[in-house]
């Protein structure tokens, strides 16, 4: 198997923890004032930005996608990503995120992972899924 | 709303140093090729580049300025080119299509000179 096969065979049977976040009002308001967006109801804290998922991933899962992965940050790049929105996120819920490696593959030099993340309110209900692709350039 | 319509044009300010540090701080992204200049450099940069997900969340205010955010049924973005301080980001929009019960949107942020930064595709639920 060459190296790049063998890359991939490692990233497909990563297996990664789930995490647990709560939802604070400060960090929805500091969110909205980094990203200049401050309409009454983030400064207050009762409704949230539509990027608020990338709080609860990086602040909940305290690690980077490069180093979950084992990839070199210096040659690693966010591709593209997506949010569904299926349910209601408030300041206080606890949303456990559930993160697979949904699919690996290799094209044009550049390695492709897709991360999906489920986002799992108190209730046991589905509130929003996260789908990352990071490229890792050979 | 209707297929073709151009939504108001978001227009950002300058992105400064400080503001991406906020945006480590508050989205707990600490990678340093965001903020620190002089691991930039050792990278290859003149500067910091800012996060590609500060420049999506420029697309979902311009979003919250369009329709209400409740309604926003999924949003993805690809991550074109990147953007460093002291440029100025502008975000457009339009609606391409609809379903029984979406409209399925575009939207572009950009910089003075129109390099596309952030592209992106929104979907909203129709009431």
């Amino acid at each position: 198997m060459n190296d790049v096969a063998s890359n991939l065979e490692r990233l497909k049977s990563i297996k990664l923890e789930s995490y647990t976040y709560t939802i604070e009002k400060a960090k929805i308001r500091e969110l909205a004032i980094a990203i200049g967006d401050q309409r009454d109801s983030y400064i207050n804290g009762e409704a949230l930005p539509p990027t608020f998922a990338a709080v609860v991933e990086y602040w909940g899962g305290q690690s980077s996608a490069s180093a979950l992965l084992g990839l070199d940050v210096a040659r690693v790049l966010h591709g593209e990503q997506e949010y569904e929105y299926l349910g209601e996120m408030n300041p206080g819920d606890e949303i456990t995120v559930n993160a697979i490696i949904e699919d690996v593959y290799s094209k044009a030099a550049m390695t492709f992972i897709v991360m999906k993340k489920e986002f799992i309110n108190q209730h046991n209900e589905l509130v929003l899924i996260s789908r990352a692709t990071i490229i890792e350039k050979h | 709303m209707n297929i073709g319509y151009q939504f108001e044009t978001l227009q950002k300010d300058e992105i400064t140093h400080t503001q991406i540090v906020r945006y480590a701080g508050a989205s707990g992204d600490f990678n340093p090729i965001h903020t620190v200049v002089p691991f930039a450099q050792k990278a290859g940069m003149d500067d910091v580049i800012a996060h590609g997900l500060m420049v999506m969340g420029f697309i979902g205010q311009a979003i919250g300025d369009w329709v209400p955010v409740k309604d926003l049924a999924k949003f993805g973005v690809r991550f074109k080119a990147i953007t460093k301080p002291g440029e100025k980001i502008n975000v457009t929009g339009s609606i391409l299509d609809e379903t029984e019960d979406r409209w399925i949107c575009e939207a572009k942020a950009s910089n003075e000179i129109g390099e596309v930064k952030v592209q992106a595709k929104f979907e909203v639920r129709k009431k």
